[in-house]
């Protein structure tokens, strides 16, 4: 039995920002789905779909360097993942993590990069120039599909930077900075962006090259409680190349 | 990848997930999960299961996702045979010694061992000793050995041999010696040549 139901079109839907938040929600109460195991498979699709983009080979600088920033909540947390796994996959990944959450989570996963040997990084690159001379890729994994309202410090003076960046950027679900629903013009272009789940609104505003779709954990139930309309992914997976 | 959807025998994808009490057990609640997620019809065996709240959330994500699970297991082979297109052995893992001769396992081996549809094992066939091997035990036609492979793969006579341990660190890796094969692109399995 198919599992993806498709609709007028594409019909694939993207989401409100509450509505993410819901399908978050029902995956934990309803479905006993931990934080960890999702957040594993989400930062693996993201270091999937970097891998399928950005192959170690295309790379310009020495070795494959990649930044990734990470900010204070569950976007920053899937961004370790995705160090983890980029670190996994032959990349030289570098962390900066300037507000980290007191939890068991976020500071296991600190540590298996640590223990990976992925370094952290103490401060950020002043100048968009030494990112662009040292690294052949960002990962913006700042702000997720809860964001709201204002941006506060270090994040400010940290996206003010990468706006100016010219290597790829590749953001995980939400382009950081942008609103969830609207976007933002004037904010980050990413060239890559991995929605989560399922797409949100923002992403109608995404003029990147590369939109996958990652966080193949979705039961069907639940898709079709919400109409997502999930095109299906190839065999087995874990990301969907959506342009 | 051993069974790809297009290549089952069966009308339907149906696979049959034999999970044992233990972590082993759990791994199959994963399995099953996933092979559901990639449109097989997954069934499951639990009979003894765990109080632990991870595996008790495990089951809980397999039951929401409409996964079956059989309230005996039929002794009557022909049975799995005719309804299954394969068995994936989670029943057992390293800990087998302790587990082999309790019920229900020792029950659920001596079905396995004569069913006629391919048997995936979950790193150790269950039964066998994890160094030694087994004779007279299950013989599968697949092992997934996991992390890396344990000694009593040498004795394993089966079509396929996949090792699951792309996510060791390297220095576990150097520590141990494992000497891990490389793992093509971005799988997280990788098939080891059979020996000649």
């Amino acid at each position: 039995p198919s599992r993806a139901m498709q609709g007028p079109s594409s019909g694939l839907r993207f989401l409100g920002q509450e509505e993410a938040q819901a399908i978050d929600q029902e995956l934990f109460t309803e479905y006993k789905f931990s934080v960890d195991q999702l957040m594993e498979l989400a930062g693996l699709s993201c270091a999937t779909a970097i891998a399928k983009a950005y192959p170690p080979s295309s790379f310009t600088t020495s070795q494959p360097a990649v930044l990734v920033v990470c900010g204070p909540g569950n976007n920053g947390g899937d961004g370790l993942v995705c160090a983890r796994h980029l670190k996994m996959f032959g990349y030289e990944p570098t962390i900066y993590y300037p507000k980290r959450p007191n939890k068991p989570l976020f500071e296991g996963l600190s540590t298996q990069c640590q223990k990976m040997d992925i370094p952290f990084l103490p401060e950020f690159p002043t100048e968009a120039a030494f990112i662009d001379e040292l690294y052949g890729l960002v990962v913006d994994a700042i702000f997720g599909f809860s964001f709201k309202g204002e941006v506060r410090e270090p994040f400010g003076s940290i996206l003010s930077t990468l706006e100016r960046v010219t290597v790829p950027i590749a953001s995980i679900d939400i382009p950081s900075g942008w609103d969830v629903e609207k976007g933002k013009a004037d904010g980050l272009q990413p060239d890559m962006l991995i929605s989560l789940t399922a797409p949100k609104k923002a992403a109608l505003h995404f003029a990147g090259r590369y939109h996958f779709l990652g966080g193949r954990f979705v039961p069907a139930a639940l898709q079709k409680k919400y109409s997502l309309n999930l095109p299906a992914y190839p065999e087995t997976d874990c990301v969907l190349q959506l342009t | 990848q051993a069974f790809p959807l297009p290549s089952l025998p069966r009308k339907q994808p149906t696979v049959l997930v034999v999970c044992g009490p233990a972590q082993n057990g759990a791994i199959g609640l994963v399995c099953a999960r996933h092979l559901r997620i990639f449109d097989y019809e997954p069934t499951i065996f639990y009979p003894k299961r765990s109080p632990d709240p991870l595996y008790r959330d495990l089951t809980t994500q397999c039951e929401k996702m409409d996964i079956p699970f059989l309230s005996y297991l039929p002794t009557e082979v022909q049975l799995i045979n005719d309804a299954y297109n394969a068995v994936v052995d989670a029943v057992l893992g390293a800990e087998g010694e302790m587990g082999e001769g309790r019920e229900p396992c020792a029950a659920i081996l001596a079905t396995l061992k004569h069913i006629r549809i391919p048997i995936v094992s979950l790193d150790v066939p269950s039964g066998w000793d994890v160094e030694a091997g087994s004779s007279g035990g299950i013989s599968p036609d697949v092992l997934v050995s996991l992390s890396a492979p344990k000694q009593c793969a040498r004795r394993f006579l089966g079509r396929q041999h996949f090792v699951a341990g792309r996510f060791l660190p390297y220095d576990v890796q150097k520590k141990f010696e494992l000497n891990p094969p490389e793992y093509p692109g971005t799988e997280c399995v990788v098939a080891l040549r059979a020996p000649r």
